[in-house]
């Protein structure tokens, strides 16, 4: 579903680089975690993966397609949602939710249907109408995922999901990326929560210092690790 | 003392981005020089506007002295300084103190409310110094130089330098303080603050119709009285003016005779000032830091039932109207976007006609008009179309269309939509609200000149049509240097050299295009200048078109 191969991005000072020469693959049906310290190049991989960012080289390639060369098909195969989704604050979520399906070309039905489905999953119905100035942190989050949700993506592309959301949401938001798989699609996302990365990935990458250090399911990660302990010991001194 | 000064510099200092300007240098000389180089070519550009208003003045003030009136000379500056300093004062104001989120950064801090209200209030009058610098020094120098005047004039004009922003200043910001925390107008901030805008606007509009009136009575009464009148007494105009601006008679009794009452006068000056400044904290303290920390009142919408949000969601619509709409209701619903991008189209047909009307025309003089434009309509055809595409050039609606995103940029770059959606939805805006400033100058025209089926025909497609490059020339601008990182809305058009730039480009561009299309279609066939304006306008709109839709899927990627 996704494959990074050989992606390194700098930014201003060529020395040093963001995310250096790394390769992995999210198979479909999987929830791919992506852990890493501060500035070990976690948003910076995710924003190259969807065309916010250009890598300086490697490919990326999505559902099969290139997102360097085909931007506008591959954009097509995913939805994303930033850590701090900064969304148009003088529009009303429902006029930002009938953007989303129209860009998309989410069909009337579908559409109705599933805005419906994740309003109320998300408990966001009654402020739908406001503009979204008015929301809170969490509530922009909500609406961002609810936008990010409509078309059904192939590939959904979460950076730190559950920060902001209440319990309930970051429970349902669990749920749906668990359903989401199990119908074949794929869910990548960061995180710093490592017992959320622990629970419900299938598998996990960890970066530092803009390299990929380990991949692997849980039991494949411990037994690189020669240690049956969690996600968050393995990590602390991997990262170390 | 030192914590104002301190976030004095820190409002400064964010204003101006110095310190990533400084960081750029170092870790990122690309976006480095992208800052540098219009801080450069932006005030030679401007070099010689300000010796034509240099020029100006010296010729103002050798015009006065003939008539035996340059006591009015230093008033004169002084109030167009004054109404330069309310008309952006406005913008600034709130800029500073309702627009930037630094407030509820500090306001937590164990920092004395007043020292916060003070030192905003120095960040704009640090701008406000240099704009006065600019404007209203030359004519201390210029007056200073022609009256022989030495060094206790130089001094005392030092110090009047220094007090012609505050007093405007401190009364502006009382105001918009005073109306900003008003209970009823909960919700509504943002239509107050369009406003507030407008009234700057009004303003000056009255001055322009009350000079005009004076005119116009001017003409009634005997013009030798008049002139007798001003010769024998120097201080004649200066009294009418200080009628309407009594601060202006302070600045004059202290500058225009240095005698040992100028102390005085300028000790009062200062008082007043000081008297001000203390008024704009005190209410500061009263009502500036209580209205943020009331809490932002934003206006809700109404619950929706589900057939409602059916209906909202309406039908399926096409990526370019996706990307219409979206980005006019930004522009509609920003107060700093409506008022910078689409008011122009109401203020300079509105401008245009009032001026007009002060010319008093006579049943002959319609005659003449109307005949003028029977023998030559080519040029009153060309001038209409000049004018709709000067107001395509101004409106800089696809120079920042990018730009007025900001961080929400990400959203627009992420989905999948193609250039040519992209470009079409965007510069279909520009279109759009250009449409409204033509159908207000039409009508007014109308008055004038009854223009013929064909001439509208013509003058509103062609006027469309040929600033269709000028607006894509804006986005290719704004697709090549967007200004995505502000924390306040005003910096995404305020501090945007893209509209500088495409305004500049394209006034050259179709100052050029029509003049060879005009005088083409003057001297050898109309229709030959109408069809080598509409060839140009047409390969210049499908180059720029070409290069839009080839980059900038491409640049969406480098804008960070």
């Amino acid at each position: 579903m996704l494959k990074l191969e050989q992606v390194s991005k700098t930014y201003g000072n060529k020395s040093e680089k963001a995310v250096d020469n790394i390769s992995f693959q999210v198979y479909p049906g999987e929830i791919f975690g992506f852990v890493g310290p501060n500035g070990a190049g976690k948003t910076t991989t995710i924003k190259m993966i969807v065309s916010l960012l250009a890598p300086n080289s490697g490919k990326i390639i999505i559902n099969g397609i290139d997102n360097q060369e085909n931007i506008l098909e591959a954009k097509k195969q995913f939805s994303y949602v930033p850590d701090n989704p900064e969304l148009f604050e003088k529009i009303k979520g429902i006029e930002y939710l009938k953007f989303m399906a129209d860009v998309y070309e989410v069909p009337v039905a579908a559409r109705q249907q599933l805005i419906e489905k994740y309003l109320d999953v998300f408990e966001i119905k009654e402020v739908v109408n406001d503009p979204i100035g008015s929301y809170s942190h969490g509530m922009k989050q909500k609406l961002a995922l609810v936008g990010a949700l409509i078309h059904d993506p192939q590939l959904f592309v979460l950076d730190e999901p559950m920060v902001g959301l209440d319990p309930k949401a970051s429970f349902e938001l669990k749920k749906i990326m668990r359903e989401h798989c199990d119908r074949g699609r794929s869910v990548f996302f960061s995180t710093h929560v490592l017992d959320v990365a622990e629970k419900i990935c299938d598998r996990i990458a960890i970066i530092k210092k803009g390299k990929i250090i380990e991949v692997g399911t849980m039991a494949e990660i411990r037994e690189k690790a020669g240690s049956q302990e969690s996600l968050e010991n393995i990590f602390l001194e991997l990262t170390e | 003392m030192k914590e104002i000064m301190g976030l004095t510099k820190l409002f400064i200092n964010e204003s101006w981005g110095f310190s990533k300007f400084l960081y750029n240098r170092t870790n990122n000389k690309k976006a480095f020089y992208k800052q540098l180089v219009p801080m450069i070519i932006v005030p030679i550009a401007l070099i010689p506007a300000f010796f034509m208003y240099v020029s100006f003045n010296i010729a103002l003030y050798a015009g006065l002295r003939m008539i035996n009136q340059t006591s009015v000379f230093l008033s004169v500056g002084y109030i167009l300084t004054i109404a330069l300093i309310i008309i952006f004062g406005i913008m600034y104001i709130l800029s500073e103190f309702y627009f930037s989120k630094n407030i509820e950064e500090l306001i937590p801090l164990p920092i004395l409310p007043r020292n916060i209200i003070i030192a905003k209030f120095l960040s704009i009058l640090v701008f406000e110094y240099a704009f006065t610098a600019l404007i209203f020094v030359p004519s201390l120098i210029i007056y200073g130089v022609g009256e022989g005047m030495g060094f206790v004039y130089a001094c005392l004009s030092l110090l009047m330098f220094l007090t012609v922003p505050v007093l405007p200043l401190a009364l502006l910001t009382v105001l918009i303080m005073l109306i900003m925390q008003s209970a009823s107008i909960k919700g509504r901030q943002d239509m107050l603050r369009i406003i507030f805008a407008f009234l700057g606007i009004a303003l000056i509009m009255s001055v322009q119709v009350w000079f005009g009136n004076q005119m116009g009575n001017a003409n009634n009464v005997d013009f030798q009285n008049l002139m007798n009148n001003l010769l024998k007494n120097n201080e004649s105009l200066l009294n009418t003016i200080g009628y309407f601006v009594p601060t202006s008679l302070l600045l004059a009794w202290t500058l225009n005779k240095i005698t040992f009452m100028s102390l005085v006068w300028a000790a009062s000056s200062v008082a007043i000032n000081i008297i001000a400044f203390a008024l704009m904290v005190l209410v500061g303290k009263r009502f500036y830091i209580k209205s943020i920390v009331r809490g932002k009142i934003i206006k809700k919408g109404k619950r929706l039932s589900q057939i409602e949000t059916q209906k909202a969601l309406g039908k399926k619509s096409h990526g370019v109207m996706a990307i219409f709409f979206m980005d006019l209701r930004l522009l509609l619903r920003t107060p700093i976007y409506f008022f910078n991008n689409v008011s122009v189209f109401i203020i300079a047909p509105a401008c245009l006609l009032i001026s007009l009307s002060f010319i008093k025309l006579t049943p002959e003089d319609f005659n003449s008009i109307r005949n003028f434009y029977t023998e030559m309509p080519i040029l009153v055809n060309f001038m209409l179309i000049a004018f709709f595409i000067f107001l395509g050039a101004t409106s800089a609606a696809t120079a920042t269309t990018f730009s007025r995103e900001g961080k929400a940029s990400w959203l627009t770059r992420m989905i999948p939509v193609s250039s040519k959606d992209q470009i079409i939805g965007r510069t279909g805006v520009a279109v759009i609200i250009e449409s409204l400033g033509i159908i207000f100058t039409l009508v007014g025209v109308y008055f004038y000149i009854p223009l013929t089926l064909l001439s509208l025909v013509l003058t509103v497609v062609l006027g469309i049509f040929g600033s269709l490059p000028i607006l894509l020339f804006g986005l290719f601008m704004d697709m090549n240097r967007p200004l995505l990182d502000w924390d306040n809305p005003q910096k995404a058009v305020k501090n945007n050299m893209n509209v500088v730039i495409t305004l500049f480009v394209g006034i050259a561009y179709i100052g050029l295009l029509l003049a060879v299309s005009g005088l083409l279609g003057y001297f050898i066939n109309p229709w030959l200048g109408y069809g080598l304006f509409s060839v140009i306008s047409g390969i210049m709109t499908l180059t720029f078109y070409k290069i839009i839709d080839r980059r900038l899927a491409v640049k969406l990627l480098n804008f960070e």
